[in-house]
């Protein structure tokens, strides 16, 4: 595996101001509920569907608390695909089970492997693949995505989202997707290219949320590519 | 963006434009939004913390599932009712419209993060009391939360909003000093005035430790939002009077951070120390989690 290309520019985490007036959310913990279901979507957009296994571990605050704050009902209303504010939170642990889903939570002793307090580590698996995600819940609902293990890549991150990856038996794509930034006028803060076993992985850290059109026109490449917005 | 309380404060005076306009700027320019788009996201975060408060009152209150908090906010209307309360019934609103806000977090409704869960009942206090003090417009209430946000993200990318990294000050702490600075606007002070308000709230919170009794946002949260928003309104009369502080907005904020990182890890947000290891919090804690397995 190589790393091809890496740009740095300076990350500002909180770029809406929604980030600190909200996100509307079930409570009770904007770090152990909201975010902890943010990291649940993140998974569940890099596996794209119900897995068959749910392994989540946590490490600091998130082991000491998380029974308290609902953190396990956050995560899995995220791997099912739930927003903050459904009422399907307070459920999600019933319905998961009831699609014969497997789940283990893990309350790891130690320092994080992340560095931070609030960190969790997601793994999910169907009989085809798995997928593996470790976030940091920073505060007021945003997260960071610190590692990400996929269709046999593994990318380590400075986390900020939104966070772009595009995976293709063709090194093609590359140029594609350049060409689909630069007439969107979208911002990279830093860029990632992966080379493994004759597949390319491209991954981007966007400097803001994409514009409707842009994110269309990225979707469409999911006809010969991976294609994963978070 | 805008990195400093100093940069907001000269470009409302050098453009004569309230903080409000530069948030709403900025979000639209950042987010690549519309107005329109970004203004009604503000009305829903509004529509929900007004649904939070209603319902905190509705019968006999909200109880959370652990039945360590609720039904508080219907106690303090009843006894708002009697028309004699010791720090007068403007005070008291807003007391009851905090602690109502996260009685209904603890129970596990819906509210909006304010900068975050833990103290979401800071910023509606200050807002639905003033609200009726000041008469404000539904629009005014909005152009409140756009102000209160720009701060909050001078906060949030300098210091920290997350109790488990900064205590209860970078929660409750921010959010006061958000809501001070935004009620100074919305009652007609400059935009130095603001940051005078958020620096006096953010100092006046210094150092207050994260404590949640079995690691639950109850006990002592709920409370902790009645003087968040208690302390926003002082601190909001305070700079409104023309009362300054010597360190200024940027420099609290750069303090609180410190502070956060001084902070043994028991205070952040694990649930280990202050009052969550009294023999009480301690007790608590084996009941509860003691049901749970």
């Amino acid at each position: 595996m190589s790393v091809v290309t890496m740009r740095e520019k300076k990350n500002v985490s909180y770029k809406s101001c929604f980030d600190v007036i909200g996100p509307v959310m079930i409570g009770p913990s904007s770090s152990h509920t909201a975010g902890a279901l943010a990291m649940g979507l993140i998974a569940n957009k890099l596996f794209k569907k119900l897995p068959k296994k749910v392994v989540v571990k946590y490490y600091e605050s998130f082991a000491e608390t998380h029974k308290g704050h609902g953190t396990d009902l956050a995560i899995i209303s995220g791997i099912l695909g739930f927003e903050a504010d459904d009422s399907r939170v307070l459920e999600a642990i019933k319905i998961a089970e009831s699609k014969g889903i497997d789940i283990t939570f893990l309350e790891k002793s130690g320092d994080s492997p992340a560095g931070h307090p609030n960190t969790a580590d997601i793994y999910l698996e169907d009989d085809s693949r798995y997928i593996r995600t470790m976030g940091i819940s920073v505060g007021g609902g945003l997260i960071k995505v610190k590692h990400i293990e996929i269709d046999g890549f593994t990318l380590q991150l400075e986390g900020s989202l939104p966070i772009m990856i595009a995976i293709s038996g063709s090194d093609n794509l590359e140029l594609e997707l350049h060409r689909i930034f630069k007439k969107h006028d979208v911002d990279i803060n830093n860029s990632t290219s992966l080379e493994k076993d004759g597949k390319y992985l491209y991954q981007f850290d966007l400097d803001s949320q994409l514009s409707s059109d842009a994110r269309k026109e990225l979707e469409k490449l999911s006809e010969t590519a991976n294609v994963i917005i978070l | 963006m805008y990195m400093s309380i100093k940069e907001i404060v000269d470009t409302a005076n050098e453009r004569q434009v309230p903080i409000y306009t530069l948030a709403i700027e900025q979000e639209m320019e950042v987010m690549r939004s519309t107005f329109d788009e970004t203004w009604s996201k503000m009305e829903k975060n509004l529509k929900t913390m007004e649904n939070a408060v209603n319902k905190s009152t509705e019968g006999d209150g909200v109880f959370s599932l652990t039945g360590l908090t609720g039904g508080e906010a219907v106690k303090i209307k009843k006894y708002r009712a009697n028309g004699k309360t010791l720090s007068g019934d403007i005070m008291m609103n807003g007391v009851q419209n905090a602690i109502g806000t996260n009685e209904v977090n603890a129970a596990m409704g819906v509210i909006c993060a304010t900068p975050t869960a833990g103290a979401s009942g800071t910023t509606p206090g200050v807002l639905f009391t003033i609200k009726e003090t000041l008469q404000l417009s539904r629009e005014e209430q909005i152009h409140f939360l756009f102000t209160s946000s720009l701060f909050g993200m001078i906060v949030a990318n300098n210091a920290c909003i997350a109790g488990a990294l900064g205590g209860c000050q970078a929660e409750v702490g921010s959010a006061s000093a958000m809501a001070a600075a935004a009620a100074v606007e919305a009652a007609g002070g400059t935009p130095e005035q603001s940051a005078h308000a958020f620096s006096t709230a953010l100092q006046n919170l210094l150092g207050l430790v994260c404590d949640p009794v079995a690691g639950l946002v109850e006990v002592p949260c709920v409370k902790r939002n009645a003087v968040g928003t208690a302390n926003a309104l002082v601190a909001a009369d305070l700079a409104l009077a023309g009362v300054e502080n010597l360190i200024n907005a940027d420099e609290a904020v750069e303090a609180m951070y410190k502070v956060g990182r001084q902070m043994p890890r028991e205070l952040r947000e694990t649930g280990l120390g202050g009052v969550a290891d009294t023999p009480t919090g301690i007790a608590i804690r084996n009941k509860v989690l003691g049901k749970e397995e």
